[in-house]
């Protein structure tokens, strides 16, 4: 197991889509920072300001989960299962480990590991940018680092669950195109439609839970509303489990021609 | 390297085997068996059902029902898979970006091989020199190459290899040649399909031949030329006393013309001492249609309902001929 893990590590390595999405993240991550210093006057006006409440304090340091950030670990949790199918490696793969259920455990746990380095990648990018920034506009560094504790366990969970999410919708759509336009379709359209209508069924899905995980990245007002940590941390890893173990047995274990 | 491979180690064994895909029979009760130590050639027109068995053999494609497996075990309860079989199959795919050395890398880390054997493989077919290069630029023999490299990585007894000889260039399939031969000599058993029976012909000890996913014969080569295409043309100015001398001899011959006589399921070696004995005047013998592909086309073709050596097709191999 602990090999076949290496194996989908390296491969991951040695292929260009995840580095794609280390910069995609990085990209998200810079554009976070750059809304946390950002202050509305009204009448359209912003200002840049360094950040000093609490809430913003904390939204500097998970920069990498707002605006979207996060959906890049889904993304290589997609790569990570996909890949295989896009350019027919699966044959040679399921030479290498022909026991599939350890294979597509290990795509996961090589999936979750990913997600947990783009975040790792996220928070050197704030140390990088972020920093300098805070400290130039006057802000305090040392208040900042307070927070940490605060988000950066919810933040490793939530990139690493959302990952572990992006592993199952692979498997179970098995088409990259497929599944990244799924992920799309699901956070712009699907979770604001249903969380605007049935607000009871929105905070189940995958996006307000992740926003959970992450709780103290959310507004006060808008956590009231989430699942509690722990729940919905369960909820999220049963977004990604749910869809590994089908697609398992619908796509994953079927006939490799 | 070849020391360490025991050729009664393993071998490999088809067996009542069927395979159906929605409403296609690809595979209807085939069994063989490949004797270790031996290049096998599995032949088949297109379509036959050798893909599948393959496939089937390596735990990539369920089997409706029966048998395949290595050694006794079947391919996904082995407990290194690469340091037992080798295989190369023909839609085996790299990922463009990845560089040669990284593929067999990522090979040799699943498989728990030591790294070391990456560069030893790329230099055993030749690509050494590009190793470094992306997958992507590589021509199809190149391709072919690094495919074999991926499956000589763990140094297995059993070399499974579907088609390998497609798309390379004639100098390519010289190479081929040469190397599988190499790879046998060093006791490794080899199991090849092919449609290309010349090609076969040339390397094979052993073939099984398929149609409609129906085993058609299995044996040694020689023995199933001779059993099936073998006749001889005898141009002899006493033709009468020649089918006398048959008839005693138990071998079937006609004439064909004044002095021709067509003398059927016989070798030269056989026939040879039968007419020095009868001290018969011969001016030509022509050994008529022994090669693979008359074999071939009459145990294959559309027109031949029952196959003309069937009894051999359950089962291991006959041993080689005296």
């Amino acid at each position: 197991m602990i090999r076949s893990v290496r194996a989908e590590l390296f491969k991951l390595r040695t292929s260009p889509g995840p580095w794609v999405v280390l910069g995609a993240t990085l990209l998200f991550t810079a554009l976070g920072i750059v809304v946390v210093f950002l202050v509305g006057k009204g009448h359209g006006h912003v200002r840049f300001v360094a950040p000093v409440s609490t809430f913003r304090l904390r939204r500097l340091i998970g920069s990498g989960f707002a605006v979207g950030g996060i959906w890049m670990a889904a993304v290589v949790g997609v790569l990570a299962v996909t890949g295989e199918y896009r350019h027919k490696t699966m044959t040679q793969t399921l030479l290498v480990e022909p026991r599939r259920g350890t294979l597509l455990a290990a795509k996961a746990v090589a999936a979750l590991i990913w997600g947990i380095g783009l975040a790792i990648a996220s928070l050197l990018f704030v140390g990088a940018m972020g920093l300098p920034l805070l400290h130039t506009e006057g802000g305090s560094v040392s208040r900042l680092f307070d927070q940490a504790g605060a988000v950066l366990p919810g933040l490793f969970a939530a990139f690493a669950l959302l990952a572990l999410l992006g592993a199952g919708l692979g498997t179970l759509v098995k088409n990259q195109v497929a599944a990244v336009v799924t992920i799309l379709a699901i956070t712009f359209i699907v979770e604001p439609v249903l969380d605007g209508l049935l607000p009871e069924v929105g905070r189940w899905l995958p996006s307000a839970a992740a926003a959970a995980v992450a709780g103290g990245l959310a507004p006060a007002g808008e956590r009231a509303h989430l699942l509690s940590w722990w729940l919905a941390a369960i909820v999220l890893a049963a977004w990604g489990l749910v869809p590994i173990v089908v697609g398992y047995f619908v796509t994953f274990d079927q006939d490799v021609t | 390297m070849a020391s360490s491979i025991r050729a009664d180690a393993v071998a490999l064994e088809v067996a009542g085997l069927h395979k159906r895909f929605g409403t296609v029979q690809a595979v209807t009760d085939l069994s063989f068996g490949v004797a270790p130590g031996r290049i096998t050639g599995f032949l088949g027109p297109n379509g036959a059902g050798k893909t599948t068995t393959l496939r089937i053999l390596l735990g990539l494609v369920k089997a409706t029902a029966g048998t395949a497996t290595i050694g006794g075990q079947r391919y996904e309860d082995l407990a290194q898979p690469l340091r037992r079989v080798g295989a190369l199959l023909e839609s085996t795919s790299f990922h463009p970006a990845r560089r040669a050395r990284d593929h067999l890398r990522m090979c040799a880390i699943g498989a728990g091989i030591e790294r070391t054997r990456v560069a030893e493989v790329l230099d055993l077919v030749g690509l050494a020199d590009v190793g470094g290069r992306r997958v992507g630029g590589f021509s199809l023999g190149m391709r072919q190459r690094l495919g074999l490299a991926a499956a000589l990585l763990g140094d297995p007894p059993v070399l499974i290899l579907d088609e390998p000889g497609n798309g390379l260039d004639p100098q390519g399939i010289a190479w081929l040649r040469d190397f599988l031969r190499y790879l046998a000599t060093q006791g490794r058993t080899v199991l090849i399909s092919s449609h290309l029976l010349a090609e076969m012909a040339q390397i094979a000890d052993d073939v099984v031949i398929i149609a409609a996913g129906h085993a058609r014969a299995s044996g040694p080569l020689s023995s199933l030329t001779a059993q099936v295409g073998s006749a001889m043309r005898v141009r002899t100015p006493e033709p009468d006393r020649l089918l006398g001398v048959m008839a005693a001899a138990r071998f079937p011959a006609r004439r064909l013309t004044e002095d021709l006589v067509l003398v059927e399921g016989v070798t030269p070696d056989r026939l040879g001492p039968v007419l020095a004995q009868s001290q018969i005047v011969v001016y030509e013998l022509i050994n008529q249609s022994t090669d693979l592909e008359s074999v071939f086309l009459s145990l294959t073709g559309p027109e031949i309902a029952a196959p003309a050596v069937s009894p051999a097709a359950t089962g291991q191999p006959a041993a080689p001929p005296p």
